[in-house]
C-alpha cells in the first residue's frame, strides 16, 4: 500500500488537504494529513519519520508562496527525501509554471483531478493528457437515436397525415431552380467535378447548365470571376499556417455535464472568414461546446446560385461554398458535431448537397419559418424544403427544426404547429426530424405576460410538451434564452446558463446557446464571450447537478393550453386543405402576430418537365 | 519576440470601474481611456452608472473576420 502525506503548508486552508486523504483513503491508499500551520520542516520531519512514497503540499494563501515551498523543496533536497519521495503542489496560490519553477513533480491546477493525482501517485502517464494516438477515435454522438417518432396523440397524428398528404401531392410535379442547381450540383460531386474549374470540358457543361438557373451576380462570379461586394478570396498565405497554430492539444476539452451523456451544447459561428470561423470552433469546443452550426450570411439566401472557393465575407455570416465548409471540416475536431443551416432561401435544396458532401452531421430545415421570417416565398420554400427534405432522408442526415418565428411575435402554438408539420413531412419522407422550441421573452411573451412572474413555467411547458405528443429528441435554441440578454456580460452568460440549467435538468437531447456578445451589435462576436457562457453554462449546470425543477400546476395549465393551441392551429390548416395558402394567409402565423409571407423567390416554382 | 498584442485573436476588451458623477461623465471619460491606451476605433459594448462611478466594458477589434491576422505570421512577420 503507498503511503502518502498531504500537508497544507498554509496557516489556515487544509480543505483540499482533508478531501484528497478522504478519497485516497477511499481508494485504498495509506493517506496521512498534517493540520493547517504546519512548517516545512515539520512536514520534512514527519517525512523522515513515515517515508511517505508521495508528498503532497496545498497553498492557498497567495503571499511568499515562492518562498515558503522553494524553502520546502529546499529542505526535502537535503534531507534525500527526493530520492524515495516525489513531492506533488497544488491550491489556489500556484501556477503550473511557478511550481515546476520550484522543483515539484506534479503540479495540480483547478478542480481536484483524482485520475491524474493517482497517476501522479502510481507513477504513470495522466489519463487525461493521452494522445490522440492513443485513443480510437470514437463515433459522434447521434441525437435520434432511440426515438421511435411515435405518435401519443391520436388527434395531432392525423391531422398531420392530412397535411402532409397535400403537401407532397401539391409538390409532387414542381420544380424550381433551386432543386435544378442541387441536381447538377450533385452530378458534379458524384463525378468529382469543381463546377470552377476552367480546365475541365465537362466542368464547363455542368457549370454552363448551372448558370442557366443563378441569379447575374451568380454568374459573374463563375465567368468574370467577379465577387460581391465585401466579398474576397482567402489567399493560400492565409490558411498555411493554421495547422501549425492548430496542433492537437494534450489537454482535454471541458465538458459542461456534470453528469450523464446530455445535453450535448452547440454554438453558432458565422464570422464571415472560414479561417476565423476555425479558431472560434476550437475555442468554443476546448470550452466545451459539443456542436456547432454554420451561419451564412442573409444575402446569400436571397440569391438563386452558391459562389465557389475559399472566400471571406467582411460582414457576419460566413458564405456557403463547398471550399469555405470543406475547409472548416478539415479543422473541426472528430467529435465535435456539425450543422449546417439552410432552411430559409433560395439555396436551400443545393446546401443540403454541399453540406453533405463537406461532412456535415445534422441540417436545419424549416419551411413555414423560411417562408415568414425567413424571407423567402412560401411556395417557392415549400417544393425546395419537400426537396431538401427528401435530400436529407437520402443522406441519412438529421434535420433541425427552429422555432424562430416566435421572434417575430407568433405565439408558440402556432410556431409548434408549423415545426409538428415539418417533423410528420420529414418522417413521411424517411428523414429524422428533430424539433427546436425557443425558449426566448419573444414579443408575444412579452405581450402576453406569460413570464411575467417567472421565466420557468412556460418554457417548461414548451420543453414538456413534445413528448407528450410524440417519441422525439428535443433540441431548444436557438439560441437559448433568446431576447432576453443584454450587452453586460456576466448578466448574458447567467441568462443563457439559466435556461440552458432548465433544458438540462427537463431532460432535453441538445441545446443551442449564445455568446455573452449576443447582445452587442456593433461589431463580430469575441472569443471571449464564447468562453464566458461557456464557462457560465458549465458552472450552472454544475449547481442544479442531478436535481432539477419541479413541474408547477401553472406550467401544466400552461402546457394543456398549448396543447389546445397546436390541435386549434392544425385543424385550421387542415380544413384549409392548402399549407401554401395557409402559410400566405397566416394560419401559422399572421401579420397581426408579426409574421409576413416572404415575398423572396415568388413566381419561381414551375411544374416539372418530364 | 512577437507583441502581445499581435496574439489577441479578435477583440481586446477593457474592463473597469471610472468614479465620475454622472452617466455622461462616465461616458466622456471611457472614450478619454480608450485614446489614452492608444486604441483607436474602441467602442463602449455595457456602461451602467450608480454613484459613485460607472462600471464600464470597453472594446477594441484588434482583428477582425477577414483582416490579415498578425497571431497566423508568427515568426514570418
Amino acid at each position: 500500500m503507498k503511503k502518502i502525506l498531504l500537508a497544507p503548508l498554509d496557516p489556515v486552508h487544509d480543505n483540499a488537504a482533508k478531501l484528497i486523504q478522504r478519497r485516497l483513503s477511499a481508494a485504498g491508499y495509506d493517506a496521512v494529513c498534517m493540520p493547517p500551520g504546519t512548517t516545512p520542516e515539520e512536514v520534512i520531519a514527519q517525512a523522515l519519520k513515515i517515508m511517505p512514497d508521495v508528498i503532497l503540499i496545498s497553498r492557498t494563501l497567495g503571499y511568499q508562496v515562492a518562498e515558503i515551498l522553494g524553502h520546502f523543496v529546499d529542505l526535502a533536497d537535503a534531507a534525500g527525501l527526493r530520492e524515495t519521495t516525489r513531492l506533488g503542489v497544488g491550491g489556489m496560490a500556484l501556477t503550473r509554471e511557478a511550481g515546476a519553477e520550484l522543483g515539484f513533480d506534479a503540479i495540480f491546477i483547478g478542480d481536484l483531478d483524482l485520475d491524474a493525482l493517482i497517476a501522479f501517485i502510481e507513477d504513470k502517464p495522466n489519463p487525461d493528457q493521452a494522445t490522440s494516438s492513443d485513443t480510437a477515435p470514437q463515433a459522434k454522438p447521434d441525437l435520434t437515436a432511440g426515438y421511435t417518432y411515435q405518435f401519443h396523440n391520436p388527434q395531432i397524428k392525423s391531422l398531420l397525415d392530412g397535411i402532409t398528404d397535400q403537401i407532397l401531392s401539391w409538390a409532387k410535379d414542381k420544380t424550381s431552380d433551386g432543386i435544378e442547381r442541387a441536381i447538377i450540383r450533385a452530378e458534379a460531386i458524384d463525378q468529382g467535378i469543381d463546377l470552377a474549374d476552367a480546365a475541365s470540358p465537362i466542368a464547363q457543361q455542368l457549370r454552363k447548365r448551372y448558370l442557366e438557373f443563378c441569379d447575374p451576380e451568380i454568374r459573374s462570379s463563375y465567368l468574370d470571376g467577379h465577387l460581391p461586394p465585401g466579398v474576397r478570396r482567402v489567399l493560400p498565405s492565409e490558411t498555411e499556417r493554421l495547422p501549425k497554430l492548430l496542433t492537437e492539444s494534450t489537454e482535454p476539452p471541458h465538458t459542461l455535464r456534470h453528469h450523464g451523456s446530455k445535453p450535448l451544447f452547440f454554438v453558432q459561428y458565422g464570422t464571415g472568414c472560414p479561417v476565423m470561423d476555425v479558431m472560434h470552433i476550437r475555442t468554443s469546443q476546448a470550452w466545451g461546446a459539443d456542436g456547432v452550426l454554420h451561419f451564412d450570411p442573409s444575402w446569400g439566401a436571397q440569391r438563386e446560385g452558391l459562389l465557389s472557393g475559399l472566400l471571406s465575407h467582411e460582414h457576419d455570416g460566413t458564405i456557403l461554398t463547398l471550399e469555405n465548409l470543406k475547409f472548416i471540416n478539415a479543422y473541426l475536431p472528430t467529435q465535435t458535431l456539425w450543422n449546417i443551416r439552410g432552411h430559409r432561401g433560395l439555396n436551400t435544396p443545393e446546401t443540403q448537397v454541399i453540406g453533405a458532401a463537406a461532412g456535415a452531421d445534422l441540417f436545419k430545415i424549416n419551411i413555414p419559418y423560411g417562408a415568414t421570417g425567413g424571407g423567402t416565398d412560401p411556395a417557392r420554400l415549400t417544393v425546395d424544403g419537400v426537396y431538401a427534405l427528401m435530400l436529407a432522408a437520402k443522406y441519412g442526415i438529421p434535420f433541425d427544426i427552429p422555432g424562430n418565428d416566435e421572434l417575430s411575435g407568433v405565439p408558440p402554438h402556432k410556431t409548434f404547429a408549423g415545426i409538428l408539420i415539418m417533423m410528420a413531412l420529414g418522417l413521411k419522407l424517411g428523414a429524422r426530424p428533430i424539433p427546436k422550441p425557443l425558449l426566448c421573452n419573444s414579443p408575444y411573451m412579452q405581450m402576453s405576460g406569460e413570464m411575467d412572474e417567472n421565466s420557468i413555467d412556460i418554457n417548461a411547458a414548451k420543453l414538456s410538451i413534445w413528448r407528450e405528443i410524440v417519441d422525439t429528441p428535443v433540441w431548444p435554441g436557438e439560441p437559448v434564452g433568446f431576447m432576453t440578454h443584454t450587452p453586460e456580460r456576466v448578466q448574458s452568460a447567467v441568462s443563457t446558463a439559466a435556461y440552458a440549467s432548465l433544458a438540462a435538468s427537463l431532460g432535453v437531447d441538445a441545446l443551442t446557446m449564445a455568446s455573452s456578445d449576443e447582445a452587442y451589435s456593433k461589431g463580430p462576436i469575441s472569443a471571449q464571450a464564447r468562453v464566458d457562457t461557456l464557462r457560465g453554462v458549465r458552472e450552472m449546470v454544475r449547481f442544479v447537478g442531478n436535481a432539477g425543477y419541479a413541474k408547477t400546476s401553472r406550467s401544466q395549465q400552461m402546457q394543456e393550453r398549448l396543447l389546445e393551441g397546436i390541435i386549434a392551429t392544425l385543424q385550421l390548416v387542415s380544413r384549409r386543405g392548402d399549407f401554401v395558402a395557409s402559410i400566405y394567409e397566416g394560419l401559422l402565423g399572421s401579420p397581426e402576430d408579426g409574421l409576413y409571407p416572404g415575398r423572396t423567390g415568388k413566381g419561381t416554382v414551375r411544374e416539372r418537365q418530364v | 519576440m512577437t507583441r502581445a498584442l499581435d496574439h489577441v485573436l479578435d477583440a481586446l476588451d477593457i474592463e473597469t470601474f471610472l468614479v465620475c458623477s454622472s452617466a455622461e461623465e462616465g461616458r466622456r471619460l471611457a472614450e478619454q481611456l480608450m485614446a489614452e491606451l492608444n486604441l483607436p476605433k474602441g467602442d463602449i459594448v455595457f456602461l451602467e452608472y450608480a454613484s459613485p462611478g460607472v462600471r464600464v466594458r470597453l472594446r477594441a477589434y484588434l482583428h477582425r473576420p477577414g483582416d490579415a491576422y498578425l497571431w497566423l505570421a508568427g515568426d514570418q512577420k
